[in-house]
């Protein structure tokens, strides 16, 4: 069936392209392999790290760094964008905090603070702010989760000179014995007595130790956060704030599922288990694309087509054995270091990062592909997400910035 | 080392820990007696050696629905090695006997159809028959086993065709029809509305000799009684296929096992195996893209109502997006409302076993409560016993959606 724009991806840009063109009245279908970054990312939505004033520090890099793909979208793609997730995550109940101006420092399940420019509601009492006003603050969790150990995150935020103690709460009884991964809590935290439970050990934990707040793994309910956390506050009389875990993410989930849910509420489609192989084109005009199926495949077809497949961590971008960097989906040239021995920084951990993650595919003003010389590849695509050529999303901390702003940029033309 | 089990070994490398299978998966969501894709699929399967015992007893747990399959990011084919890691157990145990039966639908369909049916039925239906079906079989007593028709679909075909009701042959258009065991023993009326569709859109139904697809045996792991059945399959179309005739069913777990699971799961390869699957189609795949070469009749009767579609996983593994929601969109006044849920939880005979009933109910409950909630006295859903299981679970009555497409065409009896 023919549809208006396709979208290859359903990460936070593919998404938010799709809901733009939708949005438009478009008939639009989002082709994906599967999951994206927002399953396993920390839910909250990073601009540009290392500087005070997020959106300041874009204008600067702006500047420096004509192929940004900031820069190249500009900064009002950012501003709305921005402004559209917070409408749509407004809607769902699932308001998100902050501003472009000022950055939020909010603990990680070590007790770092790791900057970033909004958090969903659930995750702001634990704001470095609100940590240094002087009243302890508790981190609790479950010995039945994996990778978070309050006792270790209290001790590195009283390191920073934040008063915290942690603590283990007993989990409530419930049918589960065994498996207590994020998704499998944040389920139960959506059952009342499993959360009157918890919130009974708070308030015992509270009272005797003054708590003003109390940070929890971020498995605070799939889909009703807003309300597990209301409800877990009156029960244990004092803030909670949730911390990001391991994947899978719960709060990455939910913002899949916002995004998810006002796509379909416009009409528009998601088909995961779709990994598109190769596209079909004539001039510089894509005219179909070949999904993966059963036996054979299927053959899509639209007038405009995104492309945001998330470069080498997303799967857009894939080596060959002879260390050549392909693109997955259509086949796009990448723009990559020239040899192999290139791609990487000496020390594993090196501050400049690794010149293989700023590897992808160019693109002008539009959006649209570039090749080698410059040239567009296809007019009638845009790409967007991290699968632009130029910048590292994740030493540079502008995985969901970007996505935003590019998706929303490729949505809006 | 055959092909498939070359690229479930390299495809298990791809795995990255993300555990967004193990999110998706909806029995691990329900029981603690399965762990979940990732760690009975990629992480189990190091540990499988070809000359030591099978480590998992837990893999059996899985019910096939390929939940997982769909939303990995990287493309492990968890499913695929779920079901050869329970084959492995099947071969070292032995198949217990109630396992055996269930998986011999075509035997037992076969037993059951004809005008002794309802003596059948009624044995099915009486309480201490069930209640021994349990103690003795390990046959759940409240498991939906489906009504024996009184007459088989093919025994009306050809009582058709003898009175010469059917079109005569006009030599240009023919299509193989494949029935699959639940509409030739139980549920003819599918046979008829897809017959029904197929000839007003002028083709001629040719109905080959055909056998079981074997999917009941591939899902119990009997993978030496499904090679025989799949050849034999495979036997008989091929003539057909190697004329360009097109194989068409409407049972679209059978069409998936013809396409892709016996020859990706059994690991049979061959030139003929893969003329089959290549010239198989789900019927409306084979609709859809009539309807894009607009040679769709589409003279529909109106039908002004709402209805609830429960896509199968089954249907959702053949990654085709949704066809019926295509098609049926085409009928004026019709409107399908998808459900989101994951699975039925009866994933073929799964949930009619004792141990596993209250699992697929569980499993089922997301979609038991939509299809309730809807309030319509009719569900849709391409499989069989999807079908069964939410008319058991709801009280519901349920059709597959080839039945509204004939009722449109002013088809139905
Ligand atoms: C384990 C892990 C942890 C990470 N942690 C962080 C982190 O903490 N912080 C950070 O900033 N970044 C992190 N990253 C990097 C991050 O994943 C990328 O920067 C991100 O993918 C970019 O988002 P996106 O919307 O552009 O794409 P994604 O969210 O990756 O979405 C890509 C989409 O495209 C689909 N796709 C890809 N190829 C095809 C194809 N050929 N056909 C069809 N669909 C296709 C995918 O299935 C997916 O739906 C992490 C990556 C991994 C693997
Ligand atoms: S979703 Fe895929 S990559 Fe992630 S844990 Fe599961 S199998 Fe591994
Ligand atoms: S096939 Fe279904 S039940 Fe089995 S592991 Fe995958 S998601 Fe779970
Ligand atoms: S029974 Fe239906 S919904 Fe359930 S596993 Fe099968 S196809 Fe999926």
């Amino acid at each position: 069936m023919p549809y208006d724009t396709i979208v290859i991806g359903a990460g936070l840009a593919g998404l938010m392209a799709a809901l733009g063109r939708a949005g438009q009245g478009e008939r639009v279908l989002v082709l994906a392999k599967g999951h994206g970054a927002t399953h396993w990312a920390s839910g909250q939505i990073d601009v540009l790290a290392g500087d005070a004033n997020p959106l300041a520090a874009v204008e600067r890099l702006r500047v420096e760094r004509p192929e940004h793909p900031y820069t190249l979208v500009g900064m009002p793609a950012l501003e709305a964008g921005i402004a559209h997730l917070r409408a749509l995550c407004a809607d769902a109940a699932y308001p998100l905090a902050g501003n472009l101006h000022q950055r939020l420092l909010l603990p990680t399940a070590l007790g770092a603070l790791r900057p970033t420019a909004l958090a969903p509601a659930t995750m702001v009492a634990g704001e470095s702010r609100q940590l240094a006003d002087g009243r302890p603050t508790l981190i609790a969790g479950f010995p039945e989760l994996r990778d978070f150990f309050p006792p270790l995150a209290a001790a590195n935020l009283r390191a920073q000179g934040f008063p915290a103690d942690g603590c283990y709460l007993a989990l409530p009884p419930s049918g589960r014995r065994q498996s207590f991964d994020p998704v499998v809590l944040a389920r139960l935290f959506e059952t009342a007595e499993f959360r009157a439970e918890v919130g009974r050990q708070l308030a015992e934990e509270v009272r005797r130790g003054g708590y003003a707040r109390v940070g929890l793994p971020a498995v605070l309910g799939l889909r009703h956060a807003t309300e597990v956390v209301r409800d877990l506050q009156a029960h244990a009389g004092a803030l909670i704030f949730e911390i990001p875990t391991l994947p899978p993410s719960v709060p990455g989930m939910r913002l899949y599922h916002v995004l998810e849910e006002a796509l379909l509420r416009l009409g528009g489609r998601i088909q995961l288990g779709a990994f598109v192989r190769r596209g079909e084109g004539r001039d510089i005009v894509l005219e179909a694309v070949y999904s993966e199926a059963a036996a054979r495949e299927q053959r899509h077809v639209a007038r405009r087509w995104v492309l945001a497949t998330g470069g080498l961590a997303g799967g857009g971008l894939r080596a060959t054995p002879d260390g050549e960097l392909r693109e997955t989906a259509l086949g796009l040239p990448v723009r990559a270091p020239n040899r192999r021995a290139d791609w990487f920084a000496r020390r594993f951990l090196d501050p400049a990062g690794h010149p293989v993650f700023s590897a992808g595919i160019a693109v002008d003003e539009a959006l649209r592909p570039l090749d080698a010389a410059g040239r567009v590849v296809y007019a009638n695509v845009a790409v967007a997400g991290s699968a632009i050529a130029g910048f590292d999303p994740i030493r540079e901390g502008c995985l969901e910035g970007v996505a935003i702003a590019t998706g929303y940029a490729a949505g809006a033309t | 080392m055959d092909h498939i089990e070359l690229s479930l070994e390299q495809s298990l490398d791809h795995c990255i820990k993300c555990n967004i299978c193990t999110a998706a998966c909806p029995v691990a969501a329900v029981t603690d007696r399965f762990p979940g894709p990732k760690y009975v699929g990629p992480q189990a399967q190091r540990f499988r050696h070809e000359r030591q015992p099978v480590p998992d007893a837990s893999v059996d747990y899985c019910s096939g629905c390929r939940v997982c399959n769909e939303v990995c990011p990287t493309g492990v084919r968890i499913a695929e090695l779920n079901a050869r890691a329970r084959a492995r157990i099947v071969a070292e145990r032995g198949l217990p006997f109630r396992n055996w039966l269930i998986a011999r639908s075509e035997l037992v369909g076969r037993l059951s159809c004809g005008p002794h049916a309802p003596l059948v039925n009624a044995g099915l239906r009486f309480g201490p028959a069930r209640w021994l079906a349990e103690r003795a079989l390990g046959i759940h007593r409240a498991a939906p086993l489906p009504a024996a028709s009184a007459y088989s679909f093919r025994a009306w075909f050809k009582r058709r065709r003898r009175r010469g009701s059917g079109p005569q042959a006009n030599g240009k258009r023919r299509v193989v029809y494949f029935h699959g065991c639940a509409t030739n023993y139980y549920e003819p009326r599918v046979g008829q509305a897809a017959v029904a569709v197929l000839e007003r859109n002028g083709f001629e139904v040719i109905l080959a000799p055909q056998n079981c697809c074997g999917l009941p045996l591939i899902s119990n792991g009997d993978f030496a009684a499904a090679r025989k059945a799949h050849a034999a399959n495979v036997r008989k179309l091929l003539p057909y296929v190697r004329q360009g005739i097109p194989v068409v069913g409407a049972s679209t777990s059978c069409t998936l096992t013809l396409k892709e699971e016996a020859p990706e799961i059994l690991g049979m390869h061959d030139a003929e195996v893969r003329a089959v699957a290549e010239g198989t189609y789900d019927i409306f795949e084979f609709l859809r893209n009539l309807a894009e070469r607009g040679e769709l009749d589409t003279a529909f009767k109106p039908i002004e109502r709402a209805l609830p579609y429960h896509p199968p996983c089954q249907y959702r593994a053949h990654r085709l997006g949704l066809p019926p929601l295509d098609v049926l969109s085409l009928v004026p006044g019709l409107t399908l409302v998808l459900s989101r849920a994951s699975c039925c939880g009866i994933a073929g005979t799964y949930g009619l076993k004792r141990e596993k009933y209250q699992i697929a109910m569980d499993v089922g409950a997301p979609l038991f409560a939509f299809v309730r909630g809807f309030g319509a006295d009719l569900a849709l859903c391409d499989s069989e016993t999807c079908r069964w299981q939410i008319t058991h679970a709801t009280g519901v009555a349920s059709k597959h959606p080839i039945e509204i497409l004939a009722e449109a065409y002013g088809e139905a009896r």
